[in-house]
């Protein structure tokens, strides 16, 4: 049975997914969830498909009522999580009965959260992907009223005894706090910054308040290119670190243009771009240099945390009866 | 039938998710081609993990997901995909050819008498030179999908704006280094904005987006800003 979640409280959030990765290609960026770990572990939690469209709250309290049984998972940075007033774990699975209002608030040690549904929303797409390009003007942005479908229904689960929780999920969650280290590996462009380059891994960093999807600001002591010249627009890759002002060093987020033309100092790793996305204005960032091998080991370790939870869910979800939603959007091989 | 002869290429790390890879024969056509093929050939191919390929003047981004393959991986593949256009036949396809109006200069163009002074030529000079090229659309870049191309055929090379514009209109006509631009979306910009088309490029409710892909070639043509509004809202489109 098909239902409805309506927003009552918007704050600053969207409907998104993993991303357009056909988008590159065309000249838009990719985008999609900023902290794709948090995200996809969202999903997983309530036996979606990773990929399927989800909610991103960025900063602000967020609340919505149900119109019918549905299992949703929160999760992303520390957080208060209400079901009509009781409150709720985060990064578990959680049974919200019909009618019933799911409040978020004071998302803190952090920036964004994720709300993931049972079955997953409706949502219009682009390149086969349904997260928002603010820059073409395509997308979810959630306003007080606006009604979302979900695929499916699911009966409230409830430990039969006191009311315990009925899920006690392991899953590994990412730090929190407002001193954030980023691992990083050397850019394409890391020689023309000469021994300036070195300031990045011995300097800190403070979180400008103009971050947001697109890229980091970062005010800090900045290397300086020792090149010149007229440098053609060339692809960067997101987490691309480049010094375009005397203020500033910017990262480029998953919103990044996906062209640009200064040099590539460095490049946050897949991890690293997860601690970012849950950057708060006024937080300090330390770059620790790695390198690509390493990053590598190092994120297929974390997507491997994913699969052992995934593979709990799945037992438990099938010991209780509960049906694989599908429906999300598969990845594109290319 | 000639086969085509690649430029030689510089494979370097960016990131744990992407190969940057960079044509160096010094022939800029040569280069442009040899970039332009590898994204295609990888595109076509599908290998396992690849994400997509961005192709631009010199250079292809390569990115691809870090689960499925490796960096280590991902370049192998990139020389295989290097010696099969080696094998490839030297085809240009057939190019569509779009004739742009433009308003250039006041309200539509305000860095045109900047870029004037800036090349020590007259305003007229500028619109002149920069309407009497056949460009030919290099890449699809930021935002939105513009169209890249070389730059008219000025003295210098046009420098960028020192501070950005936070917003400038779809349908920017700009200018910066050696290249040429059209902008589809507003957006924030430091190019030079030396004219405005009527035209729109973009249309989020078509597959492709914008009606035009690399290797297209295009004209501009100065209007009077009289006529600008009897184009407006028209799309873009490439003439028989």
């Amino acid at each position: 049975m098909k239902g409805q979640l309506i927003v009552r409280q918007a704050g600053n959030s969207v409907v998104t997914d993993l991303g357009r990765f056909r988008g590159p290609r065309y000249g838009l960026p990719v985008n999609g969830a900023l902290d794709q770990y948090s995200a996809r572990a969202a999903n997983i939690l309530v036996g979606n498909d990773e990929n399927a469209p989800l909610v991103e709250l960025t900063a602000l309290d967020f609340r919505m009522t149900v119109t019918t049984d549905v299992l949703i998972s929160v999760t992303g940075a520390p957080l208060t999580l209400t079901v009509s007033n009781r409150e709720c774990p985060l990064w578990q699975p959680v049974s919200v009965a019909a009618g019933e209002t799911v409040a978020i608030r004071g998302i803190h040690g952090g920036l964004r959260a994720y709300l993931a549904v049972h079955g997953s929303v409706d949502a219009p797409t682009l390149l086969g992907s349904c997260t928002p390009d603010t820059v073409v003007g395509f997308g979810l942005q959630l306003r007080e009223g606006m009604v979302l479908e979900t695929r499916c229904s699911l009966g409230p689960l409830r430990q039969p005894y006191f009311d315990m929780p009925l899920f006690r999920f392991g899953a590994e969650r990412p730090p929190v706090g407002h001193e954030l280290v980023v691992s990083v590996t050397d850019g394409p462009d890391f020689a023309e910054f000469g021994d300036s380059a070195n300031l990045l891994f011995t300097s800190e960093y403070r979180v400008s308040p103009r971050s947001n999807h697109i890229g980091l600001r970062l005010g800090g002591r900045l290397p300086e290119r020792t090149t010149t010249g007229e440098v053609l627009s060339r692809g960067v890759p997101v987490g691309a670190i480049e010094v375009p002002s005397r203020e500033e060093l910017l990262v480029l987020h998953r919103g990044r243009g996906v062209t640009a033309g200064y040099p590539v100092l460095a490049v946050a790793t897949s991890l690293g771009l997860d601690v970012l996305a849950q950057a708060r204005p006024g937080d300090t960032v330390h770059f620790v240099r790695t390198t690509v091998s390493e990053a590598t080991i190092a994120y297929r370790r974390s997507m491997l945390e994913l699969e052992t939870l995934r593979k709990s869910v799945g037992t438990a979800f099938g010991l209780l009866g509960i049906p694989s939603p599908g429906g999300g959007q598969d990845l594109p091989a290319a | 039938m000639p086969t085509f002869a690649p430029s030689p290429v510089d494979v370097f790390e960016s990131g744990d998710a992407a190969l940057r890879v960079v044509a160096k024969s010094g022939d800029s056509e040569r280069d442009w081609n040899t970039v332009h093929r590898l994204a295609e050939w990888l595109e076509m191919c599908g290998a396992e993990g690849l994400r997509g390929a961005v192709a631009t003047y010199d250079s292809v981004l390569v990115e691809f997901d870090v689960l499925a393959v490796s960096a280590r991986q991902m370049r192998a593949f990139v020389g295989l995909g290097m010696r099969q256009l080696a094998l490839s036949a030297d085809d240009d396809g057939s190019p569509r050819a779009f004739d742009v109006p433009v308003v250039y200069g006041g309200d539509f163009g305000p860095d045109l008498s900047d870029v004037a002074e800036q090349q020590g030529l007259s305003v007229d000079d500028v619109v002149r030179l920069h309407s009497s090229k056949t460009y030919i659309i290099r890449c699809l870049g930021a935002p939105a999908g513009s169209p890249m191309m070389d730059g008219p055929d000025f003295p210098l090379p046009v420098p960028r704006l020192k501070d950005p514009r936070l917003s400038v209109p779809a349908g920017a006509v700009s200018v910066a280094g050696r290249q040429a631009v059209i902008a589809p979306a507003v957006a924030p910009g430091g190019w030079r904005v030396i004219g405005q088309t009527p035209l729109a490029l973009l249309d989020i409710s078509r597959e492709p987006l914008v009606p035009y892909r690399p290797g297209d070639v295009l004209r501009f043509r100065p209007i009077p800003e009289e006529e600008f509004a009897a184009y407006a809202g028209r799309m873009m489109e490439a003439h028989a």
